[in-house]
C-alpha cells in the first residue's frame, strides 16, 4: 500500500532516479504537505472547514512523514488551509526524505550516491519495477479520460499533481490543457486539495510581485 | 448527526441534522450505503437540516455518488444551507454531482426518464 504522499513523491521521480524537483520550488513541496494533511484527514487526526484546519487528535499514526507534519500542526495556532499549508512548506524538503526513505524500506526505490567530477555529491533514488509510479499514473489517466467519478483518494492525488506540476511528467502541455475543464472538476473535489492549490496560487504570485520589485 | 431515511414513489431521501465531521462522516456513509444496497429508484440527501460540512464530510457525498453510479442509480443533493453550500461551491461539487436548490427538484431530476 501506497500512501497519498509517498504516489506524489514517486510522480517526481524521473527515469533515470532524480527526484525533479527544487526543495524551494513551491508546487511540489506544498502539494507533499497537501498529501500529508489528506491523509492525516483520512485518519481522523486532523479536519478542515472553510475556515481552518483543526488538529482532532496529536496520536501518532505511525507514519513518520505524517507524524512530523502533525506535530508541527499541533504546535502552531488554526490556520485556514492555505496559510496553513504555506507555514508547513518549509518542513517539504524532509517530509520527501522521509517518504523516500519508506520507499526504500520496502524495496519500492533504492538510493544510490553519485559523485560528480569526483567531488560533487548527488543522490538518486531509482525505482525497482516502476509498478507503483505506473498504477499512480494510469489511475491519474483513468479519471481524467473517463467519465467515472474518481476515488476521494484518487480526486485528491489528481488535484495535488496538477497543483504541484506533476502532470508534466507524464502528459504534455498540449494534453493538460485539453483536459483542464475535467482537470478542474474532479481535481478540486477535495477541500484540502483545493486549499493547497490557493496556497500555490498565493505563493506564486508574491513571489512574482517580488521579482519586479527594484533590488534596493 | 442523526440522519433518518425516507422513502418517496420508489426514492430513498437521506435528511442528515446537524454537523458532518470527521466523527459523523463514517456512520453517515454507512447509512448511505445501505441506502443504496436496497436498491431505490434513487437516492437524494435532503440537506436542509445540515449546518456545517467539513473535509471529512464531504468526501462522503462523493463517495455516495460512486456507489450510487455504480449501482445504476440516480442521486442528487439538496437543500444546502449557505454555510454548507459555500463548501460545495469551494470545491466544485456541483460539476460533478445533482445539486438541487430545493427536494422537489432534486426529485424531478433524478426520477425523469432518461
Amino acid at each position: 500500500m501506497v500512501t497519498l504522499v509517498e504516489e506524489l513523491v514517486l510522480l517526481a521521480i524521473e527515469d533515470d532516479g532524480a527526484v525533479a524537483y527544487t526543495a524551494g520550488a513551491p508546487g511540489f513541496g506544498m502539494a507533499v504537505i497537501g498529501a500529508a494533511l489528506v491523509e492525516l484527514n483520512q485518519v481522523g487526526r486532523i479536519d478542515a472547514d472553510a475556515k481552518a484546519l483543526h488538529v482532532l487528535s496529536k496520536t501518532p499514526t505511525g507514519l513518520p512523514a505524517l507524524d512530523r507534519v502533525l506535530t508541527e500542526l499541533a504546535a502552531q495556532q488554526e490556520l485556514p488551509i492555505d496559510q496553513a499549508v504555506r507555514s508547513l512548506f518549509i518542513h517539504a524538503p524532509e517530509i520527501v526524505r522521509l517518504a523516500l526513505a519508506a520507499l526504500a524500506a520496502r524495496g519500492i526505490l533504492h538510493a544510490e550516491e553519485k559523485r560528480f567530477l569526483w567531488v560533487l555529491k548527488s543522490r538518486r533514488y531509482p525505482i525497482t519495477d516502476g509498478r507503483e509510479q505506473k498504477e499512480a499514473k494510469l489511475r491519474i489517466l483513468h479519471s481524467l479520460l473517463s467519465d467515472d467519478l474518481p476515488s476521494p483518494h484518487d480526486s485528491a492525488l489528481i488535484g495535488l499533481a496538477a497543483a504541484g506540476g506533476l502532470l508534466e511528467a507524464f502528459l504534455s502541455t498540449a494534453e493538460i490543457a485539453r483536459l483542464e475543464h475535467r482537470l478542474e472538476d474532479i481535481g478540486g473535489l477535495d477541500l484540502i486539495a483545493r486549499g493547497v492549490e490557493a496556497a500555490i496560487q498565493d505563493e506564486n504570485a508574491e513571489r512574482a510581485k517580488a521579482a519586479m520589485l527594484p533590488p534596493y | 448527526m442523526n440522519v433518518t431515511i425516507e422513502s418517496v414513489d420508489g426514492v430513498s431521501v437521506a435528511l442528515p441534522a446537524g454537523r458532518l465531521d470527521f466523527g459523523a462522516a463514517g456512520p453517515f456513509q454507512q447509512q448511505l450505503e445501505q441506502a443504496i444496497a436496497a436498491k431505490p429508484k434513487a437516492l437524494v440527501v435532503d440537506c436542509n437540516g445540515l449546518e456545517y460540512v467539513s473535509s471529512a464530510g464531504l468526501r462522503v457525498f462523493l463517495v455516495a455518488a460512486r456507489a450510487a453510479k455504480a449501482a445504476g442509480i440516480g442521486f442528487a443533493v439538496s437543500d444546502l444551507k449557505p454555510t454548507v453550500k459555500e463548501v460545495f461551491d469551494l470545491t466544485g461539487f456541483a460539476n460533478v454531482i445533482t445539486i438541487c436548490v430545493e427536494r422537489a427538484s432534486a426529485l424531478a431530476s433524478v426520477t425523469k426518464p432518461a
